[in-house]
C-alpha cells in the first residue's frame, strides 16, 4: 500500500516534469549540445552545409524544435559516415541542400509552418463557400 | 539527355535501392557507388540516405550497427519479408509501366 502511494508521487514527479520539458524543451538543450559538439568534428566544408542545413530546417519545426532532434541526428550521422569515407560534402548532397531538406522533411512527415498554415485555410474557405 | 534524369528516377530509385539491399546487406555509401557505376552518376549519398530513411519508416528493411575501421559505426540494411514483398510488387508496376511505353513507341506512325 506504502509503496504504491509513493509510486503514485513520483509518476506524479515524472508527469510534472515531463510537461515543463514539453513546454521548455530543457531537457534538449544537452542534445543540442552534443549535435554541436559533433559538427565541431566534422570537416569546415561539411560543418558550413550543416549550418544550411539546420536554417532550411527551422520552418519544419514544432514548438519547441523537438520533432527536428531524430532528424538531425540522423543527418549528423551520415555527414560523419560520409567524411570518414572521405568524400568532399559535394559528392554528398550535390548543389541542392534546400532540396535534401525537403526531402527528408517530407519522408520524415515534419510538417512547415506553411503547410499547417494550408491545413488551416483549406477547410475554412470550404466552410464559408458552404455558406453561400 | 541526363538532364530531365533525376526527375524521371524519383519513382523508381526507392525499388533500385531495395533491389541492391535485396541481394546482400549494404550501406548507403555502396549503394550509391553501385548506383553511380550502373550509370546514374547525378546520385549523390544524400539522396541515397533519404530513400533509406523511407524504407526504414516503411519497415521494409532491417538495421544493424556495425564498427567501421575509420570513423563512426556503419548502419547496414537488409531486406526482410515485407521488402521482398514491396519489391515483387515494384518489379510488377516497373513491368506494366515499361510494357505500356514500349507499345506506345512502337505503334507510332
Amino acid at each position: 500500500m506504502g509503496v504504491r502511494i509513493i509510486q503514485n508521487e513520483r509518476a506524479k514527479g515524472e508527469k510534472a516534469m515531463n510537461f515543463f520539458e514539453k513546454i521548455t524543451g530543457s531537457d534538449m538543450t544537452k542534445s543540442f549540445r552534443s549535435f554541436e559538439s559533433r559538427a565541431q568534428n566534422l570537416p569546415a566544408d561539411y560543418q558550413e552545409a550543416w549550418e544550411q542545413i539546420k536554417t532550411h530546417f527551422w520552418p519544419y519545426s514544432d514548438f519547441t524544435g523537438r520533432n527536428l532532434m531524430p532528424i538531425f541526428d540522423g543527418v549528423l550521422g551520415l555527414l560523419e559516415e560520409a567524411a570518414a569515407d572521405g568524400q568532399s560534402i559535394q559528392e554528398v548532397l550535390g548543389d541542392d541542400i534546400e532540396g535534401f531538406c525537403s526531402a527528408l522533411a517530407g519522408e520524415e512527415g515534419a510538417k512547415s509552418v506553411r503547410d499547417k498554415w494550408r491545413e488551416q485555410l483549406n477547410p475554412n474557405i470550404a466552410r464559408k463557400l458552404r455558406k453561400l | 539527355m541526363l538532364e530531365k534524369l533525376t526527375e524521371m528516377l524519383k519513382g523508381v530509385l526507392e525499388g533500385c535501392v531495395l533491389e541492391m539491399i535485396s541481394r546482400n546487406e549494404t550501406y548507403g555509401y555502396e549503394i550509391t557507388r553501385r548506383l553511380n557505376a550502373l550509370g546514374f552518376t547525378d546520385v549523390v549519398e544524400g539522396t541515397v540516405y533519404t530513400i533509406l530513411v523511407r524504407l526504414e519508416k516503411n519497415g521494409l528493411v532491417e538495421i544493424t550497427k556495425k564498427p567501421s575501421e575509420l570513423g563512426p559505426p556503419r548502419k547496414f540494411f537488409s531486406i526482410n519479408d515485407a521488402g521482398r514483398e514491396e519489391l515483387r510488387k515494384f518489379w510488377e508496376r516497373w513491368e506494366f509501366v515499361s510494357s505500356k511505353m514500349n507499345e506506345l513507341k512502337g505503334r507510332r506512325p
